[in-house]
């Protein structure tokens, strides 16, 4: 293992624009990411950052009505289900988000979920349950839904799905607490800022709040250990005197084609979810790859053998129901497997050593 | 390693200190002068200050509310900087790493972050196990959640539930003390109010913002935690709310309370514009009540961001954000709204709110109970703790800024009629002495033998503005790690909390709300000593009973 670690410092020491991407890992692993990439000048992405990325964009320029899993789970009285992403993501989502018991919740409506350009899937049983869908795309279904809440003129063609769109605003307004449920990988950024400008029309007058599904592989606890260690999310580069966060010019994918990556530190060691590698990754750009399951890299690469984070060892990860960063118990009492944090820092004082000498 | 500071003005009011004298450090605590021997390592620090480290009770360095800030505002270091401001010196801006690193250059060794959430207790431990040097604790958040208010709901605890709550969620959460804030509030917001008052009821639960503080301030006591509960009142911000704060301070009884950023609670509505200062009346009743402790929550001119657990209050200030970009985030127990803000000079509000907190500390006839904070960033960045200092020392720097402001706020405000200067001892009182005594943290912000060796060296100058920016030597746990005012070792400082008992049984009935009503493991946010990732992170206060 030591030669191993070795091979890796040598390599990224070298390295004058490294790339650290896939990144499934826990907060450690992140963290020990993040050390190495400011040490290196180097780039952070995440294999799943695409969605959490335009979020960020979007929040940094208007900001963000967000609500926790519970507080919609016990509150929300309408909740408007956008997409197909959120029951990708989680089949048993509206399941648990109209549980038997819940909190006081304020109004006294009964409630209702709307579900807005999604295919037909499995609903909640005795919820009332309407469908706003057709032939429309989902950018024009919820500008219509926005629309019709704020009692603006628009114009359909299909009159039974234009009476369910004013009917939906009018029950968006009559709401004591209106949840609009997506998944950010799914919707482009002029649809968030439809559903966020929507949310601040409705609340001058009363509650409404967005719940973004999280991004797999630890996505959101990555992005939120980035934003901590330099206020920004991934896709940032630590090359500059400051950091730099673009989603476009540091994205892992489009920095191995171009050849400005010139050298990629891959990281895919969660349990239960696996980092698709981007298509050139391992195949001609010197990559060290610390992975948890078996990996087919190219001949010159270092592949280093890691513990799974939940499995092999605990793990700090972003967790729904809390909405927040928790702590989940290895599955194996004992495992001899190094973690990311580990091998990463090892690396890091290496290259230190290295440096020193 | 025996360490000698030679012939420095040391300033230690706890010990009634003020003369020019050596102090010693040696295994990571300060020590007696020593017989017989000689010190290894002798620092000349005549004619320089010499003050144990300083100690910040309210600054929100770290949780799910400042990263929600950073996300909003990542630029706000860059355009602090272009203020005057500078948060650097690292390139990271904004994060963890350069809190611990500018705090450590003005000589700050303790800082307390006062609103942990109780379910993302994790990150915020993460975090500060991010910022160096300094050493850390956190104030966990109750009084708006749900399993305290069903336990109120009637309006009397009949058993000790309560109290073993609190004591599960202090343990679980590893935090310092009990933060409650705007209470009831945030819940009644939950429900579609506005506005939040002492005596109104929180809708479903019937109980009063008065009920909690009350019930909140029996269980700390009962429990003996050394820090009071840590109290953000109702009505924060808004004009006539300095009858808010008395009402609350009248309604503490017999135990202690501290209030929190009290300038934003010192706003009269008299005069044509309904704004006026309410620091004489507040100070009267703060003097008067002996068992209470306020920090000020100083505001500066120009940009910051405000990031507040109070909801309902943060929801209303969107409005005035500037940039125009707000968060409003709905959680269990208080939620967070985060809100930039601009504080301009020539605004009637910002230049009467600067001098109703400069007003406050001025007229505080007890040092001990009027402690030093900007409730960072709420008031001002960190950052500028040195310029405040330098206003509150120097009345001609004062005049100075004061005849700047428009003519309408200084005919409002009593601030021209203060000529008092802050002293330096009265500094080191509100900025070391009463924080440490105020959190039971009684091994610092002094320098009498056994107090942990945490030292700041400042060169005396008129300009206190320079002078405190800068340390020219601060020793942490009896290292250096700041020299002529930049680090010099990134030392990792320890994070404090209490651990009162509480009876097993209250796991069982907490886990089965969480699964009821969250679907959600308890387990899955408590704060074990693994969680910071650094060896011996943790050290226990002992509390009273």
């Amino acid at each position: 293992m030591d030669s191993t670690l070795q091979r890796a410092a040598d390599l990224l020491a070298q390295a004058r624009f490294p790339v650290f991407g896939g990144l499934f890992t826990d907060v450690n692993g992140a963290t020990a990411a993040l050390a190495l990439a400011q040490k290196l000048g180097g780039v952070v992405d995440h294999a799943a950052s695409e969605g959490t990325s335009r979020a960020a964009r979007v929040m940094r320029e208007t900001g963000s009505t967000p609500a926790s899993f519970g507080e919609v789970r016990n509150r929300a009285d309408t909740v408007v289900l956008i997409g197909d992403g959120p029951r990708e993501r989680d089949a048993d989502l509206l399941e648990k988000l109209f549980p038997a018991k819940n909190l006081p919740r304020p109004g006294d409506n009964k409630r209702e979920l709307i579900v807005v350009g999604t295919k037909k899937g499995k609903t909640p049983a005795g919820i009332r349950t309407t469908e706003i869908d057709g032939k429309n795309p989902l950018p024009e279904l919820v500008a219509l839904l926005g629309a019709a809440t704020r009692e603006m003129p628009f114009e359909m063609r299909d009159a039974a799905l234009g009476k369910k769109v004013l009917s939906a605003g009018q029950r968006l307004r009559e709401s004591a607490f209106v949840v609009f449920v997506y998944d950010p990988a799914e919707l482009e950024e002029p649809v968030m800022h439809t559903v966020l400008e929507t949310v601040r029309y409705l609340v001058k007058t009363t509650r409404a709040s967005t719940l973004a599904m999280s991004a797999p592989g630890n996505g959101d606890g990555v992005n939120l250990c980035s934003i901590w260690t330099c206020a920004l999310p991934v896709r940032t580069s630590f090359a500059g005197e400051i950091p730099e966060n673009n989603m476009w010019a540091f994205e892992t994918e489009r920095l191995l084609k171009s050849g400005e990556a010139d050298a990629l530190v891959w990281i895919d060691a969660l349990d239960g979810a696996e980092a698709a590698p981007p298509t050139r990754a391992f195949r001609g750009v010197p990559s060290v790859v610390l992975s948890s399951k078996p990996v087919k890299a190219g001949r010159d690469d270092i592949v280093i053998e890691v513990g799974a984070a939940a499995a092999d060892h605990d793990a700090a990860l972003y967790l729904p129901p809390i909405a927040g960063i928790g702590v989940v118990k290895a599955k194996s009492a004992k495992s001899d497997k190094p973690t990311v944090a580990d091998v990463l820092n090892k690396i890091g004082m290496l290259i230190d050593e290295k440096g020193a000498a | 390693m025996l360490i000698q500071l030679k012939g420095g003005r040391v300033i230690d009011p706890a010990n009634n200190r003020d003369s020019v004298g050596d102090v010693y450090l040696e295994n990571g605590r300060v020590v007696a002068a020593p017989e017989g021997r000689e010190p290894d390592e002798v620092h000349d620090v005549s004619g320089k200050i010499v003050m144990a480290g300083a100690i910040d009770v309210h600054s929100h360095i770290a949780g799910t509310n400042v990263t929600l800030g950073r996300q909003l505002m990542p630029e706000l270091p860059l355009i602090a900087a272009s203020e005057g401001q500078p948060f650097g010196p690292s390139p990271a801006a904004w994060g963890s790493y350069a809190t611990g690193i500018r705090y450590a250059e003005m000589g700050y060794t303790t800082v307390i972050e006062p609103a942990m959430i109780p379910t993302h207790a994790i990150q915020a431990h993460k975090e500060m196990a991010a910022i160096p040097i300094i050493d850390v604790a956190g104030l966990v958040v109750l009084g708006n959640d749900d399993y305290t208010l069903n336990l109120l709901r009637k309006g009397d605890v009949k058993s000790d539930e309560l109290k073993d709550y609190v004591a599960w969620t202090l343990a679980h959460s590893k935090a310092l003390g009990l933060k409650v804030i705007n209470a009831g509030g945030s819940e009644a917001f939950k429900f579609n109010a506005r506005t939040f008052d002492l005596d109104e009821q929180v809708p479903e639960y019937g109980v009063t913002s008065r009920g909690i503080v009350e019930a909140m301030q029996q269980v700390i006591a009962d429990l003996g935690v050394p820090h009071p509960p840590h109290v953000h009142t109702n009505n924060l911000g808004i004009a006539g709310n300095v009858e808010t704060a008395v009402a609350t301070l009248k309604a503490t009884g017999g135990h202690p309370i501290h209030l929190a950023h009290i300038q934003f609670y010192g706003y009269g509505k008299e005069g044509d514009k309904g704004f006026s200062s309410g620091a004489p009346q507040l100070m009267e009743a703060i003097n008067k009540h002996k068992k209470a402790t306020v920090d000020v929550g100083q505001v500066m001119f120009g940009q910051t961001i405000t990031i507040s657990g109070d909801v309902l209050r943060q929801f209303d200030g969107r409005r005035a954000a500037n940039p125009k970009k707000w968060v409003i985030n709905q959680a269990e127990g208080n939620g967070t709204g985060v809100v930039p803000y601009n504080y301009k000079k020539k605004s009637f509000v910002n230049a009467l709110q600067w001098a109703i907190g400069l007003e406050i500390f001025l007229l505080a006839e007890d040092p001990w109970r009027v402690l030093f904070s900007t409730d960072h960033p709420n008031g001002a960045l960190f950052t500028r703790y040195p310029e405040i200092f330098h206003l509150l020392m120097d009345r001609k720097e004062r005049s100075r800024w004061f005849d700047a402001l428009p003519e309408a706020s200084r005919q409002v405000s009593g601030l021209a009629g203060i000529s008092r200067e802050i002293t330096l001892s009265e500094l080191a009182i509100m900025t070391r002495a009463a924080p440490a005594k105020l959190l039971g943290l009684t091994d610092r912000g002094h320098l009498a033998p056994g107090a942990i060796a945490d030292v700041a060296v400042y060169t005396e100058q008129k300009n206190k503005t320079k002078m405190f920016a800068a340390a020219d030597l601060v020793f942490k746990s009896g290292k250096l790690v700041v020299r002529k005012g930049t680090v010099v070792d990134v030392s990792w400082g320890r994070c404090y909390h209490v651990d009162p008992g509480f009876d097993r049984q209250i796991e069982k009935r907490v886990r089965s709300f969480y699964d009821t009503y969250y679907g959600a493991d308890p387990s899955w946010f408590g704060v074990t000593e693994t969680v910071p990732d650094r060896p011996d992170r943790f050290a226990t206060i002992r509390c009273a009973s």
